[in-house]
């Protein structure tokens, strides 16, 4: 068997033994563009919340990287942060001068992070993306299809070069999704499976929209008025966050956990306005599949699209 | 990188990922993943902010004057924070300043309350009469 570039393929390795996964160069480019082009788009989303930090005066409580600030800092390190951040970003995607600017990002999509949630509410939708990138930035992910590639193509690496940063990042995942469901057990118990307690979360999620002058799910009453759905529906997050490691096995199990965990996702969209848009835009899973055939097995007309550039 | 690095690497990544719950301590990147795994009562308590002009006629404001952020999240968390660490006063100051640019507050002098309130969100998203309790924790002046 060959790989894209007329390599030999390497064998296949389960995830779960994610020291010894294999994998072509071009798994960990896409990646690396995956992860790459979501966090743009993110930041450039947020960019309005990034750049309101700037009026922040009181109430800073450091957290992540930022712990190791005393207090706030001025505005001009939070613009350019912001200003060096996204232009590390592009090189990150575009895979350009990638050993130097892609810990760069990584370091500023931490920093801004943790300074955003370092004024009394510490959100947790950007941290499994700023580990993804963390652990590709640090690997050797512009070994194909980068700007880096076209100047100087390197010769192969060991196949476990490309294939265990990919297993580590499903292992972030895995573990993350584990940690959410013990978290439930620890601080909820079993109340939180058998008692009204999800439903109690969609209604003040709800409530505190409406108190807080903002939209709040238009689904939200009849959820919570369907009150025979909310013991199963808490007992399948629990057991579908504890049973992650799944995903790990490859296979139908695998993209079944997945599918679960985004329809997840999308009923706590739809009923709580909370939106995690990383496993929503399914970028967090990626790891778990070979994601370079995105473009290797692209669809015939953007193949012909591209060769007549 | 060696097989015996890999090895070692994995293991600090595992370590660094689980050491927050072993010490109970949320952080950013490496966290409990607290949020909503408490349980919670069908009453709640919530921090906001309200317009009340000169007839009592109560008013709510957005998320961007009471918080200056579109995230509900960030909003509700920081007017706690500011509540709890004695800061109610100053940040009625800041939503009034907002609030005298905000192009939907009724016309005529207005007061700011930052207030928590204790509902039974339940009734409150069916559209009953859900307050249980309201405390005023600052009242501050809209500048004209």
């Amino acid at each position: 068997m060959t790989s894209v570039d007329g390599g030999v393929r390497p064998p296949a390795v389960p995830l779960w033994r994610v020291v010894d996964v294999t994998a072509p160069p071009e798994r960990l480019a896409m990646l690396r563009i995956l992860t790459g082009a979501f966090s743009l788009v993110y930041l450039i989303v947020r960019l309005p919340v990034f750049v309101q930090l700037t009026e922040r005066e009181s109430g800073f409580d450091g957290v992540g990287l930022t712990a190791l600030l005393s207090g706030p800092v001025p505005d001009v390190v939070i613009l350019a942060t912001i200003a060096l951040t996204l232009g590390a970003g592009v090189a990150y995607t575009v895979g350009w001068q990638f050993r130097r600017l892609g810990p760069v990002f990584a370091l500023g999509f931490l920093a801004l992070g943790s300074y955003r949630g370092s004024w009394g509410q510490l959100l947790h939708f950007e941290n499994l993306v700023v580990l993804h990138v963390i652990v590709v930035a640090l690997s050797p992910a512009a070994d194909r299809w980068s700007l880096d590639a076209r100047v100087r193509h390197r010769a192969p690496r060991d196949t476990t070069a490309y294939g265990w940063p990919v297993a580590l990042a499903a292992l972030v995942v895995v573990i993350t999704y584990v940690i959410t469901g013990v978290a439930k057990l620890r601080y909820g118990g079993l109340d939180w499976i058998v008692g009204d307690t999800l439903r109690n979360h969609v209604a003040y999620s709800a409530a505190r929209l409406d108190l807080l002058g903002g939209d709040s799910s238009p689904v939200a009453g009849w959820a919570v008025r369907a009150s025979w759905a909310w013991t199963p529906a808490a007992a399948l997050t629990v057991a579908v966050e504890l049973a992650a490691p799944v995903a790990l096995l490859g296979g139908r199990i695998r993209t079944v956990w997945v599918a679960a965990v985004w329809l997840l996702h999308l009923g706590i969209a739809a009923t709580m306005f909370i939106v995690f848009p990383f496993p929503l835009f399914l970028v967090a899973f990626a790891p778990f599949y070979r994601v370079e055939r995105l473009w290797t097995d692209r669809p015939r007309w953007l193949r012909r699209g591209v060769q007549a550039r | 990188m060696d097989r015996r690095a890999r090895i070692l690497v994995t293991a600090v990544v595992v370590g660094a990922l689980v050491a927050p719950v072993v010490l109970d301590a949320d952080g950013f990147p490496l966290s409990t993943y607290p949020m909503y795994s408490s349980t919670r009562d069908v009453e709640v308590t919530v921090a906001t902010a309200r317009a009340v002009d000169a007839d009592g006629t109560i008013s709510t404001l957005s998320l961007g004057v009471i918080g200056d952020s579109d995230d509900p999240l960030v909003v509700a968390g920081e007017l706690r924070a500011a509540i709890r660490d004695g800061r109610a006063t100053e940040r009625c100051s800041s939503i009034a300043e907002r609030a005298a640019r905000w192009d939907r507050l009724p016309g005529g002098p207005a007061v700011i309350e930052v207030v928590t309130e204790r509902h039974d969100v339940v009734v409150q998203v069916e559209g009953g009469d859900s307050l249980v309790e309201r405390i005023v924790h600052a009242r501050c002046e809209v500048p004209v």
